[in-house]
């Protein structure tokens, strides 16, 4: 049976699907009176990425929110995680992200956030679902119909003066670093060059900023995909290159010579920068690489682990007052004091502020990290799978111990399997990390059998 | 049984916004809208100043863009403005925002085809089909629509009105007009900076709410412009619904001009230019337009009651052996203006008509035979319609029965028409008599209304 291709998806995460005759503005419209209606009216902030679909979107959101007697905060083109801090910043009832993150150009989804500016967490997705299929939304009368606003400035200063606030500026500045940059023609696509550039005095040597453009690669930053990035840093002998998604929460980062770091690897030297600084802990998904352990045994830390996906990340973080947080594979990076949030902004700073203090560059930074051999691999979804795999790998590895928490994952004293169905697609996907490169590779050679079976 | 909080129909969609007309309702209605359309081109779009209003428009806009058509949003414009838009962009179509007449509560889109006019009977029926079969004709994300504004719609049309009407006599009009807070209030004010008038404009704001209903009755010009009119020594008072597509008018002295007499009167100046021409006019309008045609040898063609009976009629007979079209509430349309009821130009016929005999309204109105005319309605209850009209017949023998829409029984020097009013359920009954009043042949139909109805 062939996967099913998931052209529309209505569920728990919000909207999501290929618009046109898919995510069309009816459902996008319905969706957010649903929204509003859970908020009981109210300021609601509705920003997007670059997207061809997200000014039509833009339109049906508002409809939908002005329907149902909600005031409309629009913001404009603005990276999700700018979005998020001003929902919470200016005291608004909840807010929305017209944005399919790293999804292909011909999707687009809702991404929905609470007072606090935040992911909704499990309870608050049900319900809001729940009032999506009632279809019973509060429609208002003409005496009580919203307004709409636009408040296109403040949201991108109170973020950047946000993470200016959490590094040395000064120090940044002094060393007027040239930093390349692929901003994929997204939604920081004016932004991010005056971040790097005003905020932080960076020597800016730019591609794909352009927001009225389509995206010139593919939306997600892996590293096959970041060639004009690494073309870009070896021209011109930048120092670090960044590169990120449409709606400017993840982060991608390139060496010098051109070579993609791979975004655990990010991640833990974001951690190393911050714990260095701050006192707390670290929280991070189940799937992060262990080398995030390692640089929080550096600094004494505890590292705590949690199911994929954001909300899950922060719901722990708040939990255990974590200084930082967030998750390997997909190049998010989650610093409370500036939001809980994902930051790619945040990680930028970061990284050039711990450049600036230790006069390093980012690949001594990088070697200093402990190496670890990463692989994975994905496989269709069949039904009624899922308990025979866990069960084979179960006996496969008897010995081991077992985190249930998201998946199976299984820890070994030299490596680990994590294999779970993914979110957002239908997939089953495995994981594998050892020390040791031929470990990590018989690793996957074992699990993938039992995948195939 | 009362007005029901939603009517569609081939009028288009109107209703009690919340109850009736909903954020979804007008995304169904536009993108069958954008189905239903055959020629390639832009769509404009205009509204009025209801809160609701604003919600429409980005609920319209959201349908329109996401069937890859491209929308020109003139902002709050009147409904002749957008007429007048659509043909000299040589746009697709047009929608109109407004509920016109309505009180704030309601709200209702209209449509407009290539050439800016009301859809005809069998387009009108093609929208509604496409409509109730809910299968619209969305695009993909590349062939999106784009929406852009367009401030220039309303000097264009006032450059319109300039070519037709000879400005510098009627610019010494001395007129106070009740604009009922719609958008005639934005084309005068700018024909006062323009072109010199020196209209005195009254409920002239544009926030959206209305000082009175917005309606073109006799009684809001008795209490709301009438007493006016001899304070401002002004020489005529005009008010306008709030769309702009009616007007009213109050003599120098504060009386209302009844509302038949505003075609009358423009019957009268238009014919007598244009004599021979034909007269297009519903069954319910005054028998006085029979006579004034005659003294002009030109005839009237008599259509059933609703905006796509006249465009009907107008495909039937050729443009320029028409001297104007209109309704006995004061809606009017002259072929300078391609056929779309315009209160702005009426006003300007008027005032050309008492500039060109240099007399005032109320010497004018002393001209015309006195038709007294009674209107009433009866709530369908019984709904034996089809005896009503045969009971009707025998009641009232010897009449020349016309049975186009409901029937009209005519005997020379008075008549009554009765028939199923299409926006409300109730059967309308009016009755005329020249000279005398109509009262005893109005009690003997209305006692079989009430019979059979």
């Amino acid at each position: 049976m062939p996967a099913r291709q998931h052209l529309l998806k209505i569920g728990v995460s919000g909207i999501r699907g290929v618009v046109g005759g898919f995510l069309t503005p009816m459902l996008a419209s319905e969706f957010a009176q649903a929204f509003g209606t859970y908020t009981r009216g109210g300021r609601v902030v509705l920003g997007r990425d670059t997207r061809a679909s997200g000014a039509m979107l833009e339109h049906a959101v508002t409809c939908g929110l002005l329907s149902v007697g909600c005031d409309v905060v629009k913001v404009g083109i603005l990276p999700t995680p700018t979005i998020q801090m001003y929902v919470e910043a200016s005291g608004a009832r909840g807010g929305i992200a017209l944005t399919a993150s790293h999804n292909p150009p011909e999707y687009n989804a809702l991404k929905l956030f609470n007072e606090g500016g935040q992911f909704f967490n499990h309870f608050e997705r049900s319900e809001l679902i729940d009032i999506y299929h009632e279809a019973d939304f509060a429609h208002a009368a003409n005496a009580s119909i919203g307004r709409i606003t636009e408040e296109p400035e403040t949201p991108a200063r109170l973020h950047v003066q946000r993470v200016l606030r959490c590094v040395d500026a000064d120090r940044i500045r002094a060393r007027r670093f040239r930093v390349a940059l692929d901003g994929v023609n997204g939604a920081g696509s004016l932004l991010t060059p005056r971040f790097l550039t005003s905020a932080l005095g960076c020597r800016l040597n730019a591609i794909s900023i352009d927001p009225t453009q389509p995206f010139p690669r593919q939306a997600e930053p892996t590293p096959d995909a970041l060639g004009d990035l690494s073309d870009l840093i070896r021209r011109e002998g930048a120092d670090i290159g960044f590169a990120q998604d449409p709606d400017g929460d993840r982060l991608a980062v390139a060496l010098p010579d051109g070579r993609i770091l791979d975004n655990d690897e990010v991640l833990a030297l974001v951690v190393d920068a911050v714990l260095s600084r701050l006192p707390g802990d670290v929280v991070v998904n189940l799937t992060t690489s262990s080398v995030i352990d390692e640089v929080a045994a550096w600094h004494g830390r505890r590292v705590f682990r949690t199911p994929v996906g954001e909300a899950n990340v922060v719901e722990r973080m708040r939990a255990v007052n974590a200084v930082i947080g967030g998750e390997g594979a997909n190049g998010g990076i989650i610093f409370p004091a500036v939001h809980y949030c994902r930051d790619s902004y945040t990680g930028m700073a970061f990284l050039l502020d711990r450049m600036a203090e230790t006069g390093e560059g980012i690949e001594a930074l990088a070697q200093r990290l402990p190496r670890f051999t990463r692989l994975g691999m994905k496989t269709p979804f069949r039904r009624g799978m899922l308990g025979p795999v866990f069960r084979e790998f179960e006996d496969t590895f008897a010995d081991a111990r077992f985190d249930r928490t998201d998946g199976l994952k299984i820890i070994l004293d030299d490596g680990w399997l994590h294999v779970r169905a993914s979110n957002t697609e239908p997939l089953l996907r495995l994981s594998v990390e050892s020390r040791s490169a031929e470990k990590a590779r018989e690793l996957l050679r074992t699990g993938t059998a039992i995948l195939r079976k | 049984m009362a007005a029901r909080a939603l009517r569609i129909s081939q009028v288009g969609l109107r209703g009690i916004v919340g109850s009736g007309v909903t954020a979804s309702r007008v995304m169904d209605f536009s993108a069958a809208f954008a189905a239903f359309l055959e020629t390639a081109g832009p769509v404009v779009l205009g509204r009025d100043p209801r809160a609701s209003s604003v919600m429409m428009r980005e609920g319209v806009c959201a349908a329109l863009m996401a069937s890859g058509r491209d929308v020109i949003d003139l902002g709050i414009a009147s409904t002749p403005v957008i007429q007048h838009c659509i043909r000299r962009l040589d746009a697709a179509g047009g929608v109109s925002i407004g509920a016109s007449h309505n009180a704030a509560e309601w709200n209702a889109l209209k449509f407009f085809g290539p050439r800016g006019t009301y859809l005809s009977t069998g387009e009108a029926n093609e929208l509604l089909d496409i409509f109730h079969l809910g299968q619209f004709d969305f695009v993909e994300w590349t062939h999106l629509g784009r929406k852009t504004t367009d401030g220039s719609a309303m000097d264009s049309y006032l450059d319109s009105l300039a070519s037709v009407y000879d400005f510098d006599t009627l610019r010494k009009a001395k007129v106070v007009v009740d604009c009922s807070n719609g958008t005639s209030s934005l084309i005068l004010r700018r024909l006062n900076e323009r072109f010199g008038f020196a209209l005195i404009l009254i409920n002239a704001d544009t926030d959206g709410v209305f000082a009175h209903e917005p309606s073109t009755s006799a009684r809001a010009v008795e209490y709301q412009l009438g007493p006016l009119v001899k304070p401002l020594g002004a020489d005529a008072g005009f008010l306008f619904d709030a769309d702009s597509d009616r007007v009213a008018i109050a003599t120098a002295e504060g009386k209302a001009i009844p509302e038949e007499m505003v075609l009358a009167l423009a019957a009268d100046h238009v014919l007598s230019q244009n004599p021979g021409k034909i007269l297009i006019t519903n069954l319910s309008t005054t028998l006085l337009l029979d006579e004034i045609a005659a003294s002009h040898q030109s005839k009237v063609v008599r259509v059933p009651v609703g905006r796509s009976s006249v465009i009907d009629a107008l495909s039937i007979h050729s443009p320029e052996d028409v001297a104007l079209a209109g309704e006995g509430t004061g809606a009017v349309m002259f072929p300078q203006f391609r056929f779309v009821y315009d209160g702005i130009a009426t006003m300007m016929t008027l005032l050309e008509m008492s500039a060109a005999r240099a007399r005032p309204f109320h010497e004018m109105l002393d001209d015309y035979a006195v038709y007294r005319m009674q209107k009433a309605e009866v709530p369908l209850q019984r709904r034996r319609i089809p005896q009503l009209f045969d009971a009707l017949l025998e009641k009232f023998p010897g009449g020349n029965a016309i049975t186009l829409d409901g029937i009209r029984i005519d005997f020379g020097d008075r008549w009554f028409h009765v028939r199923v009013s299409q926006t409300e359920p109730v059967v309308r009954i009016i009755a005329e008599r020249k000279g005398e009043s109509p009262a005893e042949m109005m009690a003997a139909v209305m006692d079989l209304a009430r019979a059979y109805a």
